[in-house]
Formats: C-alpha cells, sequence, structure tokens
C-alpha cells in the first residue's frame, strides 16, 4: 500500500519570509509583500524530500501568537497546527520561519509551536539582513538551546533551501523538551520571555550602539510630516497618471493587431450572419475588452512594487489619521487599497483587522474603491467626455477625481456605519510593523501579474465571450427585411428588451441600449465596452486610428429619435457615477458572505450599494438637468 | 519638542524624548499581552525615532509605530 505523504506546515510572524519560503518549496506562485498580512488563508502546495518522498505543504497565515481569543489569523493558525481545521491533516512537521534580524519577538510564537509537542525545525530566515545590521548570530547554540534543528537561510536568494530540505528528512526530528517550562516563574508567558532573554544573549548578540540604517534614512523622508504626505501623494498620483499614459503603447499595438484581424476575417468570409458573428460579436465584444489588458497589468505591477519595496506599510501609517475621520484605523489601507485592483483580494486580507467591526465596515464600503474592471469603461467616457484621444493630463486629473469621489464616499459610509455599530467588546489599538525597505522582489511580481493578467485574459475568453454571442444573437434576431441598421435593432430581442428597461434608466439620461449594457454589466463591470460595441453595431477595421475611435464616434453621434444627442456631458457623468457606486460583480459578493460570514451582509451591500448608484446617477442628472437647461 | 533629554525615573513612552534609548520595566494596561507579542517585553531595550498620533519605535532590530494609547501602557526606564 502507497505510503500517504507527510504534512508540514510553514509557520511564523507576519513578514518573517514565510511565503517566499513556501514559493521556494514548492515552485507555487503565492503572493509575497513586504507587508504584514499577505497570506490570508492556508495555501496548500507539494514538495520533495531529499529521499524522494512527496511532502504535502501549508503556508499558515503570518501571527503573532497561537492565542485563541486572538485575531481570526491566530485562530486559523492554531487550529491548523492542532488539527482542528477541517479538511486539513495535522501536521507531522513544523517549520517555524524567523526573521534572524528581530529573533526576540519571533522566537515568542516558535517557543508557543514547540509547546504543543510537534516536530519543528527552525528556518532561521533573512540571516543577511541580520548580519548586516552587527546581530552575532550563533546557530548552533540556538540548536542546543531549543532543542531542534536551526537551518540559517535567506529564502528570498534561495540560499540555505537545500540545508533546510536535508532537515525535512524521515525520520522526522523528535519533538523538543521544551526546557523553558521548567523555569522558575510565575506564568508561562514570563518563563518564555527569560528564556528568550537568555538565549538571545548567548546566541543573537546585537550591537551595542544603535545603526543608523538606510531604512533610517529614507523613513525620516518618507514619514515626515509634510514632506512624506508630498511623496505619498506624488506616488499616488504618478501611479494613476502612469496607467494612463504609459499602457496607450500596448494598447494601440493590441487595438492594430485586432482590427487587422478583423479585416483579414472580414475579407475571407462572405457577407452573412457567421461574418457577422465574428466581426460584430465576437472580434468586437472580447477584442473591445481585452484592449485594456495593458492598464490592468500596470496596476498590479504597481501594486506589487508598493508592497514587496516596503512603502505599502509607510503609506498605511501616514494614513492612519485619514482613516480615524473615517471611524476605521491605518490597517484597512491596505485592504481599501488593494480593492483598487481587485475588490477580492481587498477584502480578504482585511482579516489583518483587530477589529471585528471595524473589519466588517471595511468589508462593506471596499468595492467603493474603483478596481480594475471598471477600468474599461472609464477609459471608453472620460476621452469621450472631453472630445479627445486618449492619454492628456486632464482625463489622468479625472480619473483621479472619479477614484477620490468613490474613496470619499466609501470613507463617509464608513463613518456612519461605524458609528451604528457601535464600539468593540474589546478596543483595539492602531499597531504596525514598518519592514527594512527591500528591493522589490521582480520575479515574484511579475509572476503574480502574469497571474492576474492570465485571469483577466480567461475571463474575456469565456464569461465575456460568452456574453458577447448572446448578446449579439439577441441583437440579430428575429430578423426584418428592413435594411436600416436602426430598425433590425429595433425589431431584434435586443431592441425589445431595451424597450422595457427604457422607462427605469430614462430618469438616469440612459437610452433602452445603454440601459441593457448595464443590465449585463451586472454579470462583470467590463462587459458594457463590449456589449456597448455590439449594441451601437461597432465593428473593427484594419485602420487602426479608425477602429481606436469608431466606438466613441458612434456613441458621441448617437440621438434619440427626436434628434438631441444621446451622450450629453452630464449623460456621461451620470453614466460614470453609476459605475462608481453600482457592485456589480458576482465573485466579490460570493467572497464578503464568506469573509463576513454572512449572506444578508453580501446581499444587502448588494441592494445597497446597486440603489444607491442609481439614486446617485438619477441626482446628478436630474440637478444637472435643471441647472444647464 | 524635546529631543535627547535623559530619562530618570520611570516614564510612560509617550512621555520620552526622541532618540532616548530605555528599557521597558512594566507593562501596565489592558493591551500587555498584545504589546508583548509584538515584542514589547519587560526589560526589552527600545529606541523612540518618532512622535505624533502614533510613535514610530526601534524594538528588538525591528520598527514599530504604535498608537499613543498603547505607549501610555508601556512603562520605561533608563537604558543603563
Amino acid at each position: 500500500m502507497p505510503e500517504s505523504p507527510s504534512t508540514i506546515a510553514l509557520v511564523g510572524n507576519p513578514n518573517s519570509g514565510k511565503s517566499t519560503l513556501f514559493n521556494a518549496l514548492t515552485g507555487e506562485n503565492q503572493r509575497v509583500g513586504n507587508y504584514a498580512g499577505v497570506t490570508v488563508e492556508v495555501k496548500t502546495g507539494e514538495t520533495y524530500s531529499p529521499q524522494g518522498k512527496k511532502l504535502n505543504v501549508l503556508d499558515l497565515p503570518g501571527c503573532y501568537s497561537l492565542r485563541t481569543s486572538g485575531s481570526p489569523d491566530e485562530k486559523v493558525a492554531h487550529d491548523a497546527l492542532t488539527g482542528e481545521l477541517a479538511n486539513l491533516a495535522k501536521p507531522d512537521l513544523v517549520v517555524c520561519v524567523v526573521d534572524a534580524s528581530n529573533l526576540e519577538r519571533h522566537l515568542q510564537l516558535a517557543l508557543q509551536v514547540i509547546e504543543l509537542g510537534i516536530p519543528c525545525v527552525l528556518a532561521l530566515n533573512m540571516v543577511d539582513i541580520a548580519e548586516k545590521s552587527g546581530l552575532r548570530l550563533d546557530p548552533a547554540k540556538l540548536t542546543e538551546e531549543l532543542g531542534i534543528p536551526v537551518v540559517p537561510m535567506q529564502a528570498n536568494a534561495a540560499k540555505g533551501i537545500i540545508e533546510l530540505k536535508q532537515a525535512l528528512r524521515h525520520p522526522f526530528p523528535p519533538p523538543s523538551e521544551a526546557s523553558w517550562l521548567e523555569l522558575d516563574s510565575e506564568d508561562i508567558e514570563a518563563k518564555r520571555r527569560s528564556f528568550i532573554a537568555r538565549l538571545c544573549e548567548l546566541a543573537a548578540r546585537r550591537p551595542d550602539s544603535h545603526q543608523h540604517s538606510l531604512t533610517d534614512r529614507l523613513d525620516s523622508f518618507f514619514l515626515h510630516p509634510v514632506f512624506g504626505w508630498i511623496a505619498f501623494l506624488a506616488i499616488m498620483f504618478s501611479v494613476f497618471w502612469a496607467i494612463f499614459s504609459f499602457a496607450s503603447i500596448p494598447m494601440d499595438m493590441i487595438d492594430g493587431a485586432l482590427g487587422s484581424f478583423g479585416g483579414w476575417v472580414e475579407s475571407m468570409l462572405p457577407e452573412g450572419d457567421l461574418r457577422s458573428l465574428l466581426v460584430d460579436g465576437i472580434i468586437a465584444g472580447v477584442g473591445g475588452v481585452l484592449v485594456f489588458l495593458p492598464q490592468i497589468i500596470l496596476l498590479f505591477l504597481f501594486i506589487g512594487l508598493l508592497e514587496s519595496s516596503g512603502y505599502m506599510s509607510r503609506a498605511a501609517f501616514l494614513m492612519d489619521g485619514v482613516m480615524a475621520k473615517a471611524g476605521l484605523s491605518g490597517k484597512a489601507f491596505l485592504p481599501l487599497f488593494s480593492s483598487y485592483a481587485c475588490a477580492i483580494p481587498g477584502v480578504m486580507a482585511t482579516r489583518t483587522i483587530d477589529s471585528a467591526k471595524e473589519r466588517l465596515v471595511t468589508i462593506f464600503v471596499a468595492p467603493w474603491m474603483s478596481c480594475s474592471a471598471r477600468l474599461p469603461v472609464y477609459f471608453l467616457i472620460i476621452p469621450l467626455l472631453l472630445h479627445e484621444d486618449e492619454g492628456s493630463w486632464k482625463q489622468a486629473l479625472i480619473l483621479f477625481l472619479v477614484y477620490f469621489l468613490g474613496t470619499a464616499t466609501a470613507f463617509i459610509v464608513a463613518r456612519v456605519l461605524r458609528g451604528r455599530l457601535g464600539p468593540d467588546k474589546t478596543v483595539s489599538h492602531f499597531m504596525l510593523e514598518l519592514p527594512s525597505y527591500r528591493r522589490p522582489q521582480w520575479s515574484y511580481i511579475f509572476r503574480h501579474v502574469i497571474d492576474r493578467a492570465w485571469a483577466f485574459v480567461r475571463k474575456a475568453g469565456t464569461l465575456i465571450l460568452g456574453l458577447s454571442i448572446l448578446l449579439w444573437a439577441l441583437a440579430t434576431y428575429p430578423k426584418t427585411d428592413s435594411e436600416d441598421p436602426g430598425e433590425v435593432l429595433a425589431y431584434s430581442a435586443m431592441g425589445r428588451i431595451g424597450e422595457l428597461i427604457e422607462p427605469v434608466v430614462k430618469p438616469l439620461g440612459f437610452d433602452g441600449r445603454t440601459g441593457t449594457a448595464i443590465l449585463t454589466s451586472f454579470a462583470a463591470r467590463e462587459v458594457f465596452v463590449s456589449s456597448t460595441a455590439i449594441l451601437f453595431s461597432v465593428a473593427e477595421t484594419d485602420d487602426d486610428e479608425e477602429t481606436r475611435s469608431l466606438l466613441r464616434d458612434k456613441i458621441s453621434n448617437a440621438t434619440w429619435p427626436d434628434g438631441r444627442p444621446l451622450f450629453t456631458p452630464l449623460t456621461m457623468v451620470s453614466l460614470l457615477v453609476f459605475f462608481i457606486y453600482a457592485l456589480q460583480c458576482l465573485p466579490t459578493t460570493a467572497v464578503v458572505a464568506r469573509e463576513a460570514g454572512s449572506w444578508k451582509w453580501a446581499l444587502g451591500q448588494f441592494f445597497f450599494m446597486s440603489g444607491f448608484a442609481y439614486v446617485a446617477s438619477l441626482l446628478v442628472f436630474q440637478i444637472g438637468s435643471l441647472i444647464w437647461f | 519638542m524635546k529631543t535627547s533629554q535623559p530619562v530618570t525615573r520611570s516614564l510612560t513612552l509617550n512621555e520620552v524624548g526622541l532618540n532616548c534609548d530605555v528599557r521597558i520595566s512594566s507593562l501596565d494596561g489592558p493591551a500587555c499581552d498584545r504589546l508583548r507579542d509584538l515584542g514589547f517585553c519587560e526589560q526589552m531595550q527600545l529606541r523612540k525615532i518618532s512622535n505624533g498620533r502614533n510613535l514610530v519605535c526601534t524594538v528588538c532590530g525591528a520598527k514599530m509605530a504604535i498608537s499613543r494609547e498603547l505607549a501610555d501602557q508601556i512603562l520605561v526606564s533608563p537604558a543603563r
């Protein structure tokens, strides 16, 4: 009978390099950040021992202790180690990952793990940083005192991985005796503290004088009450500006390739339903969304860079005062900032927030941080609003304002909601580790970005492709003898749906076609662009410039039956406002239900946000109409 | 703002001047366990780096930001 593989758990403080080690051991592509709380659930992978035996590897969430009354992450780590977590085997060996430059703190958790009586190996990570700071490490002494194998390593440079794998060979080392439990002290925590103090004196002596490191020098600027804010605003604005301007070159290339492909298909096939399906349905629909891939890649790249370099926690530190005005703390900054890329990782990152009520409020408002799926819609509307081509600083400014509006509303609603939920049973205060600045780990950032880009392309190839075909069919059948495109559309199923929807969306300034495009975007926001392309009968051409502006031309030339322009500046602002506020993402609702532990909360959020979007859009259009006309 | 003021008696971390090296003499308050988890244990040496809404200090080689309410629960005495 084949032997079942042993299970190894990686456990450590946040930011100890656990995820880097997990990736190095398993070859997986888990996200790595220089920020506490990147691992928010138990990740699993596989590796092989030096004897060629398969080992299951668990990456547990970073935690400071194994107290079951602590944060959700601490409870998950405790339950995984004691075998109380459903669907996960109790680990046969635990690798305690500690930051060698920060042993006094990291050993607290390691001792608690050893006390559980499970065989342990201590991965003494980041020895390079420890040595640079002048720490004199003695791994042999640590092994002797702790009674477990100690492996010095530098996981981000793959140094020490082979030695660690040697320590994972069968038979596993016996559990340590936990000699500190015999010390003469009043409580167990005091016993651990006095043991660690003595151990560090013996095996990890610090230099006597405080050294002024590069991180200290950088922090004197980035945490400065004036220069720090200037740097923060400059970094954030640069991110948005770069997304808008740098992406235009690859976007033009994708656009040109799609245009040529559409032209080639058109020239190869005779006129008919098949050509119409391929050119007007699939290429226009899927291509219209794919063209925004470069912007999405850039957004994830910048977020990865900020996290990996260590700047993100400085931003959280600076933002604590601002977040407090919304009843939140600086710890809500990372979840909310991540939500600019995608609300799903943002909602999951709220697990690092200590206060349960603050966590619920952060989950509730996270989808109002404009995510990357909204970008295609913004990029379609904003240039149209200014009557110009893509890429100017004015458009970047409007995009910045769009993000600001979503964020400001999220803060106001968070404030109101926080007040209504009342104070927590146990008061929690702001505490955050500011890790040393590190060179970004490019390989992991690129792998993460490629992962996200692939997820986007896969969505375009499945959900958006399917909806594009459905929309094309609805806009084509049933057929009429008329040659006029307007009459053809009005006679089709889509025209009839639009007619039904029009009374609901007309007060917002939209016609039935726009209403239908909005309706389809409740499956996924970016579908709006492909729906609009199909509904306004836009085909790809082989001319770059023409293809790029064709959809905008069609939209700006579209009229109501009485000849009034359909998309006035006010209509476009109303449309922007709707997309800033509406929660049009089914996976987000599912993740919110899981993280908040309540479908009621998730559905409440969905209906509240959709209703808010409708009312906000209605107010913008109606009040705007009164003022301007 | 006080800077480099020598510490001569037991103070809370809030009362210590900037860039002073101090030793934690005791923790007193509801967040003691959390502080110890983060490395703010009795007898640990720390240095306060900045003041403000939240304080920044180095403890056991790590740089930590903590609120003023937490700093009030950390009692310190001169490092040596």
